[in-house]
């Protein structure tokens, strides 16, 4: 999927490589570029190291923001053929090069991060030359911000895969170069990995290989360019649970046998005190009407893949006012799992079904920023925490679906 | 028989889980502090760690990160007076948390599941 490269300073090897994935970025580039540069050279300056813009044939000028942004540091730009976009495909050429650069490290930031320090490079690397295999990101998060991972990708990879990383889609992460191996050549790839599924897949496919796993504190709140956007922009809610439904077909052999979960390692602690993310206007009204109109358009689908006590808990859920609505984690566990069941066996398309999830995810949604509305962060978290005992207490309900499947 | 290390300062808490949890079935060494623990940990083997927060010259937390970087999936139960801990964010690298009581229920329950997860049940 390569098709350009510039290489401006013919590097040949690299230790250590810091990639950011584009896509018409050219405002937003400079910084993190900056950033990584510092943090390269203020702690790896004992290594080799490379900054690749790994990017979708941005027309908006990332390149040359790209490369005409200082650095000490070398720098690569590569780009996907102009009609092949997605996150994934990016990523994709990143690895292929980290592996011919016959790097040790690579470690990925969004080109859109505004918060980014020199820290986040040092606290995302540093474990993977420790004898980590993959480092996925740990923030000071709002409550309602990172909604589809707290409520259907960490509650749902955690049950199944027996692993807890709170962040599995956080877009900045790092991972050692012979993971990146299994990367290039897994036969699970397809184009909505090649897209948003990318993250989840990447994530899952490091629980799946038994690679270490550590989870870093990077400091700083994440500021990006979409903050505050609860459900991912469409089709990138397909891709991502469509790409966690795929790989839950794929590794059965291995959620099958996990019971409970385990926690990671933890890295990066002990930088003082921490800022308090950006806050989140959320309407609560929108995201009831999102959920009640979900009736409307797959009220059919509904009743064919759930179970009808499960089904008509939704009724009763759909006539609370919007003053007492409250929708059961219990429920919503059995009914991402149902999901599960629906999308192996196929009895409706896969892409309608992950389609009718959106009104139902907006629903749990709601219940959740109801229940935590006086809460701080901190008693969030504990929430989500006990809503993943929840899931995990319910995986029987799966287990004995998808043997009938 | 799975075998639990029980690290706590206070020794009333040593002979109360020993006995308790000798009476499910287990086999319980104990340890007063963080002293020497990482290699304790490595002679001894066991097969989960239940591990006194605040303890007089050691902070649970902070062992608790020596645990989990060097014994990787090695079981580790917080175990303390108060709840406070949770607001630093070192706790979750422990698999369950729970608080100080002479009923053991709680912690019986949370070490069954904790050996249930490593396969060491």
């Amino acid at each position: 999927m390569l098709a350009y490269e510039e290489n401006p300073e013919q590097v040949e090897r690299a230790d250590l490589v810091v990639g950011l994935p584009t896509h018409n970025d050219a405002e937003n580039i400079a910084h993190p570029t900056t950033e990584a540069a510092k943090g390269l050279l203020d702690y790896f300056g004992d290594k080799n190291s490379v900054i690749i813009n790994c990017d979708n044939h941005s027309e908006d000028g990332t390149k040359e923001a790209f490369l005409q942004t200082p650095s000490e540091i070398p720098k690569i730009y590569l780009s996907t053929p102009p009609e092949t976009t997605g996150r994934g495909y990016n990523l994709r050429n990143l690895i292929e090069k980290a592996i011919q650069l016959q790097s040790q490290a690579v470690i990925v930031v969004d080109a859109d991060l505004q918060s980014i320090t020199s820290h986040w490079i040092k606290n995302l690397g540093e474990p993977i030359f420790a004898g980590f295999g993959f480092v996925a990101p740990l923030y000071v998060r709002h409550k309602y911000e990172g909604a589809v991972a707290n409520s259907i990708i960490y509650p749902l990879t955690r049950a199944l895969y027996g692993r807890r990383v709170r962040q599995p889609i956080g877009g900045d992460f790092a991972f050692a170069t012979n993971l990146a191996e299994t990367y290039l050549h897994h036969p699970s790839w397809n184009d909505r990995v090649g897209q948003f599924g990318v993250d989840i897949w990447m994530t899952t496919l490091a629980i799946y290989e038994g690679i270490p796993i550590c989870q870093s504190f990077v400091g700083r709140p994440k500021i990006y360019r979409d903050n505050g956007q609860i459900v991912p922009s469409d089709p990138a809610f397909s891709q991502i649970v469509g790409t966690l439904l795929d790989l839950v077909i794929l590794f059965q052999d291995l959620w099958g046998r996990v019971k409970w979960s385990k926690p990671t390692a933890i890295y990066g602690f002990g930088m003082g005190e921490v800022e308090p993310p950006e806050p989140i206007e959320v309407s609560q009204t929108e995201l009831h009407e999102g959920f009640v109109q979900g009736f409307e358009k797959h009220q059919q689908l509904w009743e064919s893949v759930l179970e009808n006590n499960i089904y008509n808990k939704l009724g009763e859920i759909r006539e609370l006012p919007l003053a007492h609505f409250s929708f059961p984690s219990e429920i919503w566990a059995r009914i991402l799992y149902s999901y599960c069941v629906a999308y192996k066996s196929e009895v409706v398309d896969r892409e309608p079904l992950l389609h009718s999830l959106v009104p139902l995810f907006l629903g749990k949604n709601l219940s959740f920023v109801k229940k935590t509305e006086r809460m701080s962060i901190q008693q969030a978290e504990e929430y989500i925490e006990n809503e993943c005992m929840i899931f995990e207490e319910a995986k029987p309900y799966l287990l004995n679906k998808w043997g009938g499947v | 028989m799975a075998k639990i290390l029980v690290v706590d300062d206070e020794e009333h808490i040593r002979l109360l889980y020993s006995e308790e949890l000798k009476e499910e079935g287990y086999d319980v060494i104990t340890a007063e502090g963080g002293h020497g623990l990482l290699e304790r940990i490595e002679q001894d083997s066991p097969d989960l760690v239940v591990l006194d927060i605040k303890m007089v010259d050691y902070d649970g937390l902070d062992l608790l990160q020596d645990i989990r970087n060097k014994f990787y999936d090695l079981p580790v139960i917080l175990s303390t007076a108060y709840d406070t801990f949770k607001e630093d964010m070192k706790s979750i690298a422990a698999d369950f948390y729970v608080v100080k009581s002479f009923d053991l229920t709680e912690l019986k329950k949370k070490i069954s599941m904790a050996l249930e997860a490593s396969g060491a049940s």
